[in-house]
């Protein structure tokens, strides 16, 4: 399988309608025009390239490659994910983000920095000292954190040290496929901005899957659920943002709400 | 058990217009429904009807293994429970798992592990459950072509899908695709799998007695038979997202219709 | 070890305990609705009887076995009913493999008590011959997929399994035992339709027919099973704790809402025609 990082294909291009596939279809004999690109590999002749998974076939720079439909999140250093704690012992806290393996939060990577006197930032001199303080988190939170580091073989490394970042006090947090959530942000943000406006909620999109939501009162939220769902649901379709649109609009009347 | 009608197996497994019993010919397959993402909790899911045979398949991973000893530092593992429900059989069965239903998991296990890519998943494992609510022969070959579907819905990659039939010998004549009488009565069984990345037998078995010439027949009669089955293998994982992008193409429709008042 | 999946988060406990505060619930149903009941019959070929029942999400289809066996000492011209469930690894990652837990010997109990005390199988017309042979019926429930409130998802199931039932029908001859050549139908054996009711407490809440969020969040439940005028079995689990008053309550509820699902499912649809 080829690595990853050669393709940045994902969902945002909405106006083909790609052609859908599964594990073992040939994508193409011409083994001399193309190279086997993400989701794809060579036959054992190599006459072939092959789809590895169920996804939507593209092409691009000679390579053929498999956007896939489903499957778990594989963390990447620099993602913003958010994590359920399921368990804590003195040095680490452990946290279920989706992915194969459970991640860990170590405390040096909670300190919050305080603001010194005339607003500058102190600089944070440590676990224990008087302008640094550690969060401390329980079982069942639910943290907005970004990945450190993640590979093949150990457990991913995560931080609440950031903009935005740290404990969440409310809302729900809802799971759709993560190779999907491209859609729910959609061209330059096109969906999730029409999303935020009609359902006047605050949402909070991760790449491992999770969405974070918080609205007004538990109609709007349930409508941005439904309409995340029918994202997910449809989302290898064209002409997605315009539909969800429509969608929400014509609930809207029949639930009653405004 | 003491039951009132006796499983009994006749002798003449043909009808007197030359029809299997049921009114299949020698190579008819049995009508086949397949469906995927039936199961909301698990990570993959099928539906399989095939005869009489129900059975449900559902995978779960990667996760952690537990016990955790079985747990592997440079790949993943792969663990398959098929399983039968008490009353899936004419006598009712035990509810604990019995040997054949130990052995059959082992062979599924043996015929899948082949197209994934477990190095890509140490320490982890993924868990195929495969439960049948209802039996009527054949079916673990039924099983082994349910549980990759459910694979392939899960996203897990995969080389390619795996399919499977048994082809046997009733009253000296070779069928294919057996039914629960003709298994029983029958004088030989031969289930077969075959992984499309290299077109290669991945599950076989064999009880009866036969000579090289009809080995060679067996083995015709099956990769015709599975190659008919592979398709419905693809219309099933298809289908679900087609009739989605039909649905949408409909109310489209719909409404543009609506909108010329 | 704590397993992700047994571990619910705060926030979403905090917001369905706030909406119910509000007797708003997360999937938009009032404190006394039901999910949609969907239900098929006589599905498997094996089987003496069986049913397909699907209470929103949660799924649980019931087959029935039969043996003809010696019966109770102490009943000597009665047939045995027994009622085992299996909670499938399949159905959700909460189950694990493995021998009956607690969660599916309650279910197969619950669903048991609610069948037994309401007379609804008439075990005297499942003796052969007092004192030798009488049928032992095995009802015995799978659950599919869970969603939460697996007793009430199985009490139809079963109830509805048992209207289906085609079982051949036997008698006692110099012989030994032989089949009549006919069946003994759900007709024939079914007397009573009890329904068994589930009902979740959070903080002082009550609610019927827990979806599974609900469940894992709530304290406790309680199930209560009805025939038309009479509760025959009630069954409290979990921490919950409820006044005296509010037993009265629910005990009234139960029976209407007893007669509401009986009259809405009109389960006599389900037996076998001949």
């Amino acid at each position: 399988m080829e690595e990853e990082s050669q393709v940045e294909e994902d969902f945002e291009v909405e106006e083909t309608l790609r052609e859908l596939v599964v594990p073992g279809e040939i994508l193409s004999e011409k083994t001399k025009d193309f190279m086997p690109g993400r989701g794809t590999m060579f036959n054992k002749d190599k006459t072939k390239i092959i789809s590895l998974m169920l996804g939507l076939k593209s092409i691009k720079n000679n390579y053929i490659n498999v956007i896939p439909l489903k499957g778990i999140y594989t963390p990447q250093p620099g993602d913003k994910v958010i994590a359920l704690v399921v368990d804590k012992n003195p040095v680490k806290y452990k946290c279920n983000i989706n992915a194969k393996d459970f991640a860990q939060l170590k405390p040096k990577n909670t300190i919050k920095r305080e603001k010194g006197r005339m607003g500058r930032m102190t600089r944070s001199k440590g676990y224990g000292q008087e302008d640094a303080s550690t969060e401390r988190f329980d079982i069942g939170d639910i943290l907005i954190v970004k990945v450190l580091s993640a590979d093949r073989l150990n457990k991913p490394e995560l931080t609440t040290i950031g903009k935005y970042l740290g404990k969440k006090n409310g809302g729900i947090v809802i799971s759709i496929d993560p190779p999907k959530i491209p859609r729910v942000i959609g061209r330059n943000g096109s969906m999730i901005k029409m999303l935020k406006n009609l359902t006047n909620c605050n949402i909070f999109v991760t790449q491992n899957g999770r969405i974070w939501i918080r609205g007004d009162n538990i109609a709007y939220e349930r409508l941005l659920i439904d309409a995340i769902h029918k994202i997910e649901r449809e989302a290898h379709t064209t002409g997605l943002t315009d539909r969800v649109q429509a969608f929400i609009k014509s609930e809207k009347i029949k639930r009653g709400i405004n | 058990m003491v039951l009132l009608i006796k499983d009994e197996y006749p002798e003449k497994l043909f009808r007197e217009d030359g029809k299997r019993l049921d009114g299949r010919d020698k190579n008819e397959l049995r009508p086949i429904k397949m469906e995927v993402g039936v199961l909301n909790n698990a990570d993959g899911s099928a539906y399989l009807e095939w005869g009489n045979n129900k059975i449900f398949a559902a995978v779960f991973g990667p996760r952690d293994v537990h016990p955790h000893h079985l747990a592997k530092p440079d790949r993943g593992i792969l663990r398959v429970f098929y399983r039968m429900a008490t009353y899936s059989v004419f006598e009712r069965k035990r509810p604990a798992p019995g040997r054949r239903e130990k052995e059959i998991s082992m062979i599924i296990a043996d015929c899948i592990e082949p197209i994934l890519f477990l190095e890509l998943y140490p320490g982890t494992c993924f868990e195929v459950f495969i439960e049948v609510i209802d039996a009527d022969g054949g079916t673990r070959c039924a099983s082994t072509t349910v549980a990759s579907l459910a694979l392939a819905d899960a996203g897990v990659p995969m080389k390619s899908l795996v399919t499977s039939v048994a082809v046997g010998k009733i009253n000296g004549e070779l069928v294919v695709d057996l039914s629960g009488i003709e298994d029983k009565a029958g004088e030989a069984d031969l289930p077969l799998a075959i992984t499309w990345f290299n077109e290669e037998i991945s599950l076989l078995q064999f009880d009866g007695a036969m000579n090289l010439d009809q080995l060679d027949e067996f083995l015709i009669l099956a990769k015709d038979a599975i190659s008919k089955i592979y398709e419905k293998q693809l219309f099933a994982l298809k289908n679900k997202y087609i009739a989605i992008q039909e649905d949408i193409e409909k109310e489209t429709i719909q409404n543009n219709n609506g909108g010329e008042d | 070890m704590m397993d992700i999946k047994r571990v619910i988060s705060t926030i979403e406990r905090k917001y369905i305990k706030n909406n119910l505060k509000k007797e708003e619930r997360i999937d938009n149903r009032g404190l006394w609705d039901y999910r949609d009941l969907k239900i098929k019959a006589d599905i498997i070929t094996s089987a003496e009887g069986s049913a397909d029942v699907m209470l929103g999400d949660t799924r649980i289809i019931t087959g029935l076995k039969y043996d003809v066996g010696n019966p109770f000492p102490d009943l000597p011209d009665e047939g045995v009913c027994t009622v085992m469930a299996e909670l499938l690894p399949l159905a959700s990652p909460l189950f694990e493999r493995g021998p009956p837990d607690e969660q599916s010997i309650e279910l197969a109990r619950v669903v048991d008590r609610g069948i037994r005390h309401a007379d609804c199988v008439q075990t005297k017309k499942l003796c052969i011959k007092e004192k030798e042979a009488v049928y032992i019926l095995f009802l015995d429930m799978y659950v599919i997929n869970h969603d939460g409130n697996l007793i009430d998802c199985g009490g139809v199931s079963a109830l509805t399994t048992l209207i289906s039932a085609k079982i051949p029908e036997g008698r006692w001859t110099e012989n030994g035992l032989e089949w009549t050549g006919k069946y003994l139908t759900g007709e024939n054996l079914v007397n009573e339709l009890p329904i068994v009711i589930t009902y979740g407490k959070i903080d002082d809440i009550i609610f019927v027919d827990p979806i599974l969020p609900e469940e894992l969040v709530s304290d406790g439940k309680i199930s209560i099973s009805v025939t038309e005028s009479k509760i025959t079995s009630i069954q409290k689990s979990g921490k919950v704790t409820f006044t005296f008053d509010e037993i009265r309550m629910l005990g009234k509820k139960s029976i209407e809402i007893g007669q509401k699902i009986r009259k809405e499912l009109n389960l006599w649809q389900y037996k076998t025609e001949i």
